[in-house]
């Protein structure tokens, strides 16, 4: 970890504490179908990403970004090659069957669908 | 999201050199803005060197590729970007830009730069040393 990051905790919108692994920085945004969840992990390849949905977390994590190559020096250092881990909670109100992942630009946009019992129903009073 | 361009007014004189041990408790607003400008709200920058080279490695992911700009500033680095996203029905635009000081003279029309999976990679090839030049002083 660099010298600014421990002095800046909150430099890259993540928690980079002593932490070995950083939590990168998201937003999930809701609409009636379902969530889009956008990760920002610059650098990260579709090789370094596993994404996973187990028990009701979907996991997203990997490696930090490739290495430099051999001769250059750090003169200065703000990014950080920490492995990533992000875990979203959705207590299975996504359909894990239909999750869309799309990494483009060093982002990650997760498409996840409501189950039909997480929608909203309207209930018709009689 | 704020968008803050901070301008250090001697920023041309700076020197990365001096980053080490002279961080206070208030060390953001001072030194570390004082290199490479305005830290908060904006994105990581990287700082290498090799023989020929000084690379500056910016963390930009997700931005236009038409709307970066990169510009050499008395002696600074100016790099710019959009991040356009959708919200629904309409679109959010975050404008990102930031200052980093150059620690050497650098032959600004040879600068180039690459983006790839959301990294910014502007290479500074640094002018070449004049050579010293000896002066044969007569002693009468």
């Amino acid at each position: 970890m660099s010298f600014l990051n421990t002095l800046i905790p909150n430099l890259n919108g993540s928690r980079t504490e002593a932490a070995p692994e950083r939590r990168p920085r998201h937003q999930i945004r809701e609409d009636e179908a379902g969530y889009t969840l956008t990760v920002y992990l610059p650098g990260v390849t579709k090789e370094g990403l596993e994404i996973t949905d187990e028990n009701g977390d979907l996991t997203i994590t990997g490696k930090g970004t490739a290495k430099l190559p051999e001769g250059l020096s750090v003169l200065h250092r703000e990014s950080s090659d920490a492995a990533f881990r992000l875990v979203i909670a959705h207590d299975n109100t996504i359909d894990a069957e239909k999750i869309g992942a799309e990494l483009k630009d060093g982002v990650l946009q997760l498409t996840l669908a409501k189950t039909e019992s997480a929608k909203p129903r309207k209930v018709a009073v009689s | 999201m704020r968008y803050i361009q901070f301008i250090q007014p001697n920023g041309r004189s700076a020197s990365v050199a001096r980053l080490g041990g002279r961080f206070g408790s208030d060390g953001f607003q001072n030194e570390v803005s004082w290199l490479v400008g305005s830290a908060r709200d904006q994105f990581p920058v990287d700082l290498y060197e090799d023989k020929e080279n000084t690379y500056v490695r910016a963390e930009l992911p997700g931005v236009t590729r038409e709307g970066i700009a990169v510009e050499i500033i008395d002696g600074s680095l100016s790099i710019a970007a959009t991040r356009t996203q959708k919200t629904g029905a309409g679109e959010e635009t975050e404008k990102l830009s930031r200052l980093v000081s150059i620690p050497d003279e650098v032959q600004a029309d040879k600068v180039t730069a690459a983006y790839e999976n959301g990294i910014l990679t502007v290479t500074l090839p640094r002018k070449e040393e004049i050579k010293p030049k000896k002066i044969n002083v007569s002693v009468n």
